[in-house]
């Protein structure tokens, strides 16, 4: 089966290219890049004014399988991800039972195969349990397939247990993902602390909390000399203590979400204390926002990843205090970026951007994935195809995910993905009608 | 004047004229309290259900008293602890109420937002915020600038010092944005541990020491100090406390002649503020009480009434 | 009867003038002083808000006339409308003061105009909240007919025959710079609001 994107403007993981080009796709592989290209029987698929890109990678989301289904599974959210634009997906292992064996990674990357919609790849709990007393087996996970270890949704419990795993998985090639915060500084939080934790009493979590977690990270980073990636940085502070340690040439990288790129602490009262706006870490100050897109822009941040954190309505949609954190965005969260940067008048070039969504993650991965976010002869067929100028309305009831609640709910975005293959297959195409 | 407001959540919305016009209403409303026979007939037929999810007896018979007067009927749900210890789940409850035919919707819950969210999902019904958490306490804001405003005439330009556990008292965080509106400068002051983080934002001063703080003052406000704080080390002893930051006679000397005393109540006496102090002369803390009663019946008046 | 917003009101004819208002008040004056055979326990109470500055006017007269200060107060009748429910916006309150207590006197109710009775009405419902007067009495200015229950002045100033598209104002140096009393015709039809 061959496929020729047609005409549009190609984004190799890189660089954007500058004129008209096309792709042919056979058998799952991307087998030229050129002008005008032919293929005998190959469908071809009219891109004029995209952007042809690798296949969007999110190395960050929470499909809640095994043992919290209600909320999402690996298919719905594997299927919510194909819609988003994105051709990989990493899933988080703090489910029930969290994926701390082999059998574990191998049933989510089972279930991923089947599920139709975007690739899965599990992540895996650096602790057994997420209990962070004793080391899971991380070797026999990373050879079934795990790609990153985490135990997200907290931080790595104790310094000594995270600089023996940092130490154990340098030799695995597989990345440790740190979820940075000081658990005895965010007790009972629930807002930024600052303006909006004054307006309304609501007990604050601090800056400090993140970025006393990214120096413990970096200092164990210095002396195991391993990988280590904070996740869903969020303050300016946090981005500054990374870029200093980036510019030491440690080896420590970074991504942020697309809520903090695009919403500050002020929608918690703006909304009303809708639990929309709810998460872990918190909505920040508008000045780390604008601190997170100079991340963004000088190269700080690695990836952009979207924490797609579901809930059932009956679980959040309910008064602000009670209601559990976390926002799922994964199926508009690609618009909301490049709406939001649009709409900031562009803080960061076009090319930088795309890099945080294909090349930039594909970095992070092991070997065996790596060439995943290049876009070359002879990469895989995982394509993300982008229409800058479509305006669309977020509707959740289109959604594929489970989840209902989200900020963006109702809103007019512009930036759009408009289809999704992986390994050359399509899996989300709203270029042509009908499927 | 037209009047805008069809729910009382918090004071954001309220323009000063506004506020004004409320306290004439109020005003008016007072002289009812003074008549043989209590009653005028003027929300004949309305429905008022008092939801309180913390208890409160003195704001929950405020209102009933408020409700009565006017001759609307009142009626009381009380639940203690959340909603989620009793089964029932606050959006089921809140659209029970409004099936039920509730008009107004009074509403005190521990957890901040909650009256939002009720808004959110009432179609009818007014909602009336008697308290939600820390955040916000409207109702006792409109009380507290009805005495003060009796007691002074003019609010514009007063200086109000707000004494004790700011952090967690949104009687505080109501009355630094009604008074606020009012054009008067309000200054906080109390244990460092109690105050919020970010006190700019709030528009307000700290002032570390008590008799700075009292120093002219047209309005001192005295906080309840809550035994919690105590327990978990946030303040010292009561001795301590009412050295440091209570109401005596010799701070109030330091305030402006005419000064104005207020506390929201229930008061430890002997803690945040000695007896001589409550019971006397600048008192208006039994003011506060009768205004509470004329201003909960111009705000029921003026939110319930109308073709909708 | 009360503007409503949205309306618009044309003037039309002038039928009482400054010095018109003035022959009537005194009349009336006189006239409640013979049907009470004297001024003993006779309180005037001016219904909000025109009525309230006829009803002081009227204690002048008795004070200049008859040299007795009759007590005097205000009553707002707001709260006990029969329409507070079908207004789209509600109305404003104003003061009610009694100037002493109103059981066993003879209340004398002022108000500008008499038009379907309701404001009457509800007065009457305030009085009889506020204590119990021996006797009820009432006093307009102006009496334009078009009565919606059966109520009826003791003291009229002046009839005027009016139609339903048409309105009398009763307009007080107090509140309007002028003392006179004129006519005034709906143009255009309602906008929106309630028909008086």
């Amino acid at each position: 089966m061959s496929i020729i994107l047609k005409n549009g403007t190609v984004f190799d993981g890189f660089s954007l290219g500058t004129e008209h080009e096309d792709i042919l796709i056979k058998d799952g592989v991307v087998v030229r890049r050129g002008a005008d290209l032919e293929g005998e029987g190959a469908r071809v698929i009219d891109c004029a004014e995209k952007l042809v890109c690798p296949g969007f990678i999110d190395i960050h989301a929470h499909f809640r399988d095994p043992g919290f289904e209600w909320r999402e599974d690996i298919m719905s959210g594997a299927r919510a991800a194909a819609a988003g634009g994105y051709a990989t997906v990493v899933t988080m292992p703090n489910t029930d039972p969290a994926v701390d064996s082999q059998v574990t990674v191998e049933y989510v990357l089972s279930r991923g195969e089947s599920a139709g919609g975007a690739r899965v790849l599990p992540s895996a709990c650096v602790s057994r349990g997420r209990k962070g007393t004793t080391l899971a087996e991380l070797g026999l996970m990373a050879q079934s397939g795990a790609v990153f270890f985490t135990d997200d949704g907290a931080p790595v419990s104790d310094a000594r247990l995270l600089k023996i795993a940092l130490r154990y998985s340098r030799d695995l090639d597989v990345r440790i993902m740190e979820h940075p915060e000081e658990p005895s500084l965010t007790a009972g939080a629930q807002v930024n602390e600052g303006a909006v934790s004054a307006s309304c009493g609501l007990k604050g979590w601090p800056a400090s909390a993140e970025v006393i977690d990214i120096e413990r990270g970096i200092a164990l980073c210095r002396e195991t000399d391993s990988p280590i990636h904070f996740t869903h940085v969020s303050t300016e502070h946090g981005i500054d203590t990374i870029r200093r340690a980036k510019s030491e040439g440690l080896p420590v990288t970074c991504d942020v979400t697309p809520h903090h790129l695009s919403l500050d602490e002020n929608y918690v009262l703006v909304g009303r204390f809708s639990s929309a706006y709810k998460v872990n870490p918190p909505l920040r100050t508008r000045r780390d926002v604008k601190m997170l897109w100079k991340g963004v822009e000088d190269g700080t941040v690695d990836a952009i990843a979207t924490d797609h954190s579901p809930y059932h309505m009956d679980e959040k949609d309910v008064p602000f205090q009670e209601s559990p954190f976390g926002i799922a965005s994964i199926e508009c969260s690609v618009a909301v970026v490049l709406d939001t940067w649009r709409k900031l008048g562009m803080p960061a070039g076009l090319d930088r951007l795309l890099s945080l969504f294909t090349s930039g993650p594909g970095a992070l991965l092991p070997r065996s994935w790596r060439s995943l976010g290049a876009l070359k002869e002879g990469a895989r067929a995982d394509v993300t195809v982008i229409d800058l100028e479509e305006i669309r309305r977020v509707d959740v009831n289109e959604w594929r995910s489970k989840a209902r609640i989200c900020p963006w709910s109702g809103e007019m975005l512009q930036g759009w993905p408009v289809l999704t293959l992986v390994d050359g297959h399509i899996r989300m195409n709203r270029l042509e009608d009908g499927e | 004047m037209e009047w805008r407001h069809r729910s009382l959540i918090g004071l954001e919305g309220w323009t000063r004229e506004e506020l004004l016009f409320f306290l004439e209403q109020a005003n008016y409303m007072e002289e009812i309290i003074n008549r043989p026979i209590k009653k005028a007939p003027a929300l004949r037929g309305k429905m008022v259900v008092n939801c309180f999810f913390e208890n409160s007896t003195r704001t929950r018979v405020s209102f009933e008293m408020a409700g009565k007067m006017l001759s609307a009927d009142v009626v009381n749900w009380s639940s203690s602890g959340s909603s989620t210890s009793k089964g029932e789940t606050l959006r089921d409850t809140a659209w029970t109420l409004e099936a039920m035919g509730a008009d107004a919707v009074v509403v005190r819950h521990g957890q901040v937002g909650v009256p939002d969210y009720l808004s959110k999902k009432l179609q009818r019904a007014a909602i009336i915020n008697a308290g939600d958490g820390t955040n916000g306490h409207p109702t006792q804001a409109l009380l507290d600038l009805h005495s003060a405003w009796k007691k002074l005439g003019e609010l514009n330009g007063a200086k109000m010092t707000i004494i004790g556990d700011v952090l967690h008292s949104r009687v505080a965080r109501s009355d630094i944005q009604a008074f606020r509106k009012m054009g008067a400068k309000v200054t906080l002051c109390g244990p460092s541990t109690l105050m919020p983080e970010d006190t700019d934002s709030l528009g307000v001063e700290y002032v570390s020491d008590v008799h700075e703080a009292a120093r002219g003052a047209d309005i001192l406000y005295f906080l309840r100090v809550q035994a919690e704080r105590q327990e978990a080390g946030l303040v010292p002893s009561a001795d301590e406390y009412h050295r440091r930051w209570g109401a005596t006679d010799s701070l109030i000397a330091l305030a402006s002649r005419n000064v104005v005393v207020m506390h929201p109540g229930p008061m430890n006496r002997g803690v945040e503020i000695a007896s001589s102090v409550a019971d006397g002369p600048n008192s208006v803390i039994l003011g506060q009480v009768r205004s509470g009663v004329a201003v909960r019946m111009a705000l029921l008046y003026l939110c319930l009434g109308g073709a909708r | 009867m009360k503007e409503q917003p949205g309306q618009i009101w044309v003037r039309k004819a002038t039928v009482m003038s400054e010095r018109d208002m003035k022959r009537v008040l005194r009349r009336i004056a006189v006239e409640i002083v013979e049907r009470n055979k004297g001024l003993d326990s006779v309180v005037l109470l001016g219904i909000q808000r025109r009525g309230v500055h006829l009803a002081a006017r009227l204690k002048e007269v008795f004070r200049i006339e008859e040299g007795v200060e009759i007590p005097t107060g205000e009553l707002d009748i707001t709260l006990y409308r029969d329409d507070i429910s079908t207004l789209a916006d509600q109305p404003v309150v104003h003061s009610t003061t009694l100037p002493c207590d109103i059981t066993g006197r003879r209340v004398v109710l002022v108000d500008d105009v008499l038009f379907t009775g309701r404001t009457v009405r509800a007065a009457l419902d305030a009085i009889t909240d506020l204590g119990r007067p021996e006797r009820v009495q009432l006093a307009v200015l102006v009496d334009r007919g078009h009565r919606e229950l059966p109520i009826a002045a003791d003291y009229v100033g002046k009839i005027i025959p009016t139609s339903r598209q048409e309105s009398v104002e009763v307009r007080v140096k107090e509140l309007d710079d002028e003392d006179m009393v004129v006519i005034c015709e709906r143009k255009g039809g309602t906008v929106s609001g309630v028909e008086a």
